[in-house]
């Protein structure tokens, strides 16, 4: 976080919790940064990232582990997706590069 | 007889393979959504609570800040 926070970057989690959820969800874990509510799931269509999974037999969509770098000007710099996702190592690296201007 | 017999087995292996191809194709259903944004794209804007009923809006950032955003699957849970 602190090298994050260093290359001028802000990190949003993102889920399909409610705010009051994921209000309890930060202090348990104690992150600094907010959590956002996607529970209409808009945003997860807007990125293309709704995953189906079957607990029970019945199907939720909720969303695949993905982790966005976006620049100062908009645009995507990173993608990862899945198991590669939950290493922040290399969101850290792409931001650690990006000009700080 | 005998070549009744073969006859069979091809159509039955024909058989097979047309429901293995179905299975495999049902489960790559099984529905992974993979982005189609990559690097280099705009990211799409969007307007969202935070966890203090804030309102986050992504352009807010353009210009200021570069902006990681974490997608996990459910609070409370190891995702």
């Amino acid at each position: 976080m602190a090298k994050l926070e260093a290359s001028d970057a802000v990190v949003f989690g993102i889920s399909i919790d409610s705010p009051a959820a994921n209000n309890a969800f930060a202090q348990k874990i104690g992150v600094t940064f907010p959590l956002l509510s996607d529970m209409n799931r808009k945003v997860l269509k807007q990125y293309g990232i709704l995953k189906m999974y079957n607990v029970q037999k019945e199907e939720y969509d909720w969303a695949q582990r993905t982790t966005f770098v976006i620049d100062k000007k908009g645009v995507i710099q990173s993608v990862e997706e899945e198991a590669s996702a939950i290493n922040p190592n290399n969101a850290v690296a792409v931001c650690t590069k990006l000009p700080k201007k | 007889m005998r070549s009744l017999h073969l006859k069979s087995m091809i159509v039955g292996a024909a058989l097979a393979g047309c429901l293995a191809a179905g299975a495999i194709r049902a489960q790559e259903d099984v529905k992974v959504t993979h982005t189609s944004l990559k690097a280099g794209d705009m990211a799409p804007d969007f307007t969202l609570l935070d966890n203090q009923w804030k309102q986050i809006h992504l352009s807010d950032y353009r210009g200021k800040k570069n902006v990681v955003l974490a997608f996990y699957v459910l609070a409370f849970t190891e995702g």
